[in-house]
């Protein structure tokens, strides 16, 4: 059974693709059957799945405060369920790509010796990285994207009609249905390759590949917050914090005008006194309005991480296999 | 640099890892075209590190190295590899791989001789179900079907039965002979070489003690054997001699007519070989032709 049509083309060009594409067949199949569906699912949540807990949540609201209410509680949490397992599998999909880079795409080939194999062929090293860096990260920018489409419009369409839908600065939420995420899955593919190259293990890539990506992701989360210039909102002690969003800082306004940290007290007496001097509260934070602002800079830094990831990707080939390019020596 | 040199090592070292110790060093010797050369020497002499080298697989931490009157990485599409482990990818048929060839070495394949070496073998058969043997001649088929102009193999016999060897030996000859292709092969067993091979490259300890025409280096030794008693060798180069009762025998390199009464005999390869392994300073005859 072979899939590849047994005559080989009359080029001159080493074809690298189509061999990478057959290699890791299983991978392909495996990536095209979770897209398929985790898509279908993403499509469903802004259609039947949405259309059932809508109308689930306004047979609630219409009961008010009515003892007995006769609601589809079912359809709810069926809805909640899938866009909870969507958003978890976007946010997971980062690792994925980190895995199967570090396991299958380079560890595997440097463990087994095939990667000796292929480097022995007519094609020089660094043509073979960037074929096996450049086709997945294709498929992967490609796939990923339409998904955090798809979940965007998804989340989009709950707004207001799911009372129990999450804000847009909800943590998942915010990572799956933007560019974020394809610059993290992108990082992935690079994180997982360079383990692969510098480990020659294919577990061992396949951990740290993930691990690394992990310390992308965690490092992209402390700084998004601060990626595009907050709104800050003063308010009077009576009133609670002023402004909906993604929080950067809260507290308190001193009489000089300074902003401080909340004090802590636990008694009426002591808390009366530690908030005497205090004259309000300040609140620093992204409005809705932001959203696209922090996942562009968020994107633009995280893809700044995957390129240095793919110069320590051929500074690693460089350093077993020596001068990338013929004319360097 | 001249065309009619395969090989040019100069200075040539190899150290893995920073701290590490070096695999190969200080290795200068010539490699002209159109020869079938022995590489041998004791396991981990830094054999598999020479031929990794030659192609292009890993960089040189000193000296350089010249293939086909270029660098490793240019000489690329015109050297075939083969390694000791035989690497190929299990998930592919046999069939496959030939098709990988010929399209990853476009232009270049020939697809009648690399098909001729897996003759034997079920084209849909999987990699991963050959046996050693076979896989060998599917990793050798894959570097001849590039029809190189310089063929590396990494202990190529060590899988095959006899019989194969036999055959094997014929095709590479056969390459040799119609293509003027320089074959380079290491082995730990210098029997296997013996007959085939016109060029010697003795490796022991990171460093070259040997190298040139085998027979070359077969003339310009000699086994002898005397009354230990009052022996003198004095002008020649004593490689290694060894008293048995009061018999002694040496292998030397005569600097001249040998006086005194000494019955000589013409070293076999493996003699020679073993020679210069368990006697470890004698000169280099290469070294010394190039001083």
């Amino acid at each position: 059974m072979s899939a590849v049509p047994l005559t080989a083309a009359p080029v001159d060009r080493p074809r690298q693709t189509r061999w990478l594409l057959r290699l890791h067949r299983p991978a392909l199949y495996t990536w095209a059957a979770l897209w398929l569906l985790l898509a279908a699912l993403l499509v469903a949540l802004d259609g039947p799945l949405l259309d059932a807990a809508a109308q689930g949540w306004r047979q609630f609201r219409d009961c008010g405060m009515t003892e007995r209410c006769d609601y589809d509680q079912g359809a709810i949490l069926r809805y909640k369920d899938c866009y909870d397992y969507a958003t978890v599998a976007l946010n997971v999909l980062p690792f994925l790509v980190a895995a199967w880079a570090g396991a299958a795409l380079t560890g595997r080939e440097l463990e087994s010796g095939t990667a000796r194999l292929a480097w022995t062929q007519a094609t020089s090293p660094a043509r073979w990285l960037a074929v096996r860096l450049a086709v997945p990260a294709l498929g992967v920018a490609v796939c990923t994207g339409l998904l955090s489409w798809l979940h965007h419009r998804a989340w989009a369409a709950g707004q207001g009609r799911i009372d129990s839908a999450k804000e847009w600065y909800d943590r998942f939420t915010l990572h799956a249905g933007g560019p974020v995420v394809v610059a993290l899955a992108l990082a992935g593919l690079a994180a997982g390759a360079l383990a692969g190259l510098l480990l020659r293990r294919t577990l061992l890539a396949l951990v740290v590949g993930v691990l690394v990506t992990g310390v992308v992701r965690g490092l992209a989360e402390l700084a998004l917050p601060h990626l595009w210039p907050p709104v800050t909102r003063l308010s009077t002690l009576d009133q609670g914090f002023l402004g909906d969003g993604l929080v950067v800082d809260q507290g308190m306004v001193t009489r000089s005008g300074a902003h401080v940290p909340p004090p802590s007290c636990d008694s009426t007496a002591s808390c009366e006194a530690a908030y005497a001097h205090f004259t309000g509260r300040y609140n620093t934070y992204h409005p809705v309005s932001h959203l696209w602002g922090l996942q562009l800079t968020t994107t633009a830094l995280v893809l700044a991480v995957a390129g240095l990831l793919v110069a320590g990707c051929f500074l690693a080939l460089r350093r077993q296999t020596g001068p990338l390019r013929p004319a360097d020596d | 640099m001249s065309s009619d040199t395969a090989l040019r090592a100069d200075a040539l070292g190899k150290r893995f890892g920073r701290r590490g110790g070096w695999a190969l060093r200080d290795c200068a010797f010539r490699l002209p075209t159109g020869r079938v050369c022995a590489v041998v020497g004791p396991n981990g002499a830094g054999k598999s590190t020479l031929l990794s080298l030659a192609a292009g697989l890993t960089a040189p931490t000193e000296g350089g190295l010249t293939v086909l009157g270029t660098s490793p990485a240019k000489a690329r599409p015109r050297v075939g590899h083969v390694a000791q482990d035989k690497p190929l990818y299990p998930q592919l048929t046999v069939a496959e791989t030939l098709l990988m060839g010929a399209d990853l070495n476009a232009g270049r394949w020939d697809a009648a001789v690399a098909g001729h070496v897996v003759k034997d073998l079920d084209p849909r058969a999987r990699v991963r179900t050959l046996s050693g043997g076979q896989r060998t001649r599917v990793a050798l088929a894959l570097a001849l079907g590039k029809r190189p102009e310089l063929l590396l193999l990494d202990e190529p016999m060590a899988d095959l039965d006899p019989l194969a060897r036999h055959e094997l030996m014929g095709t590479l000859m056969g390459q040799a002979a119609r293509h003027g292709t320089t074959i380079v092969l290491s082995s730990h067993v210098i029997a296997e070489l013996e007959d085939s091979c016109d060029h010697l490259l003795l490796v022991a300890g990171g460093r070259i003690r040997l190298a040139g025409e085998i027979d070359e280096l077969l003339d310009a030794h000699l086994r002898v054997s005397g009354a230990a008693a009052g022996a003198d060798l004095g002008p020649h180069t004593v490689v290694e001699s060894r008293v048995t009762g009061r018999q002694l025998t040496a292998l030397i390199r005569p600097a001249g007519p040998l006086a005194g009464d000494w019955r000589t005999t013409a070293p076999s390869l493996e003699e020679l070989v073993l020679a210069h392994l368990r006697g470890p300073g004698a000169p280099n005859p290469t070294e010394e032709r190039a001083a």
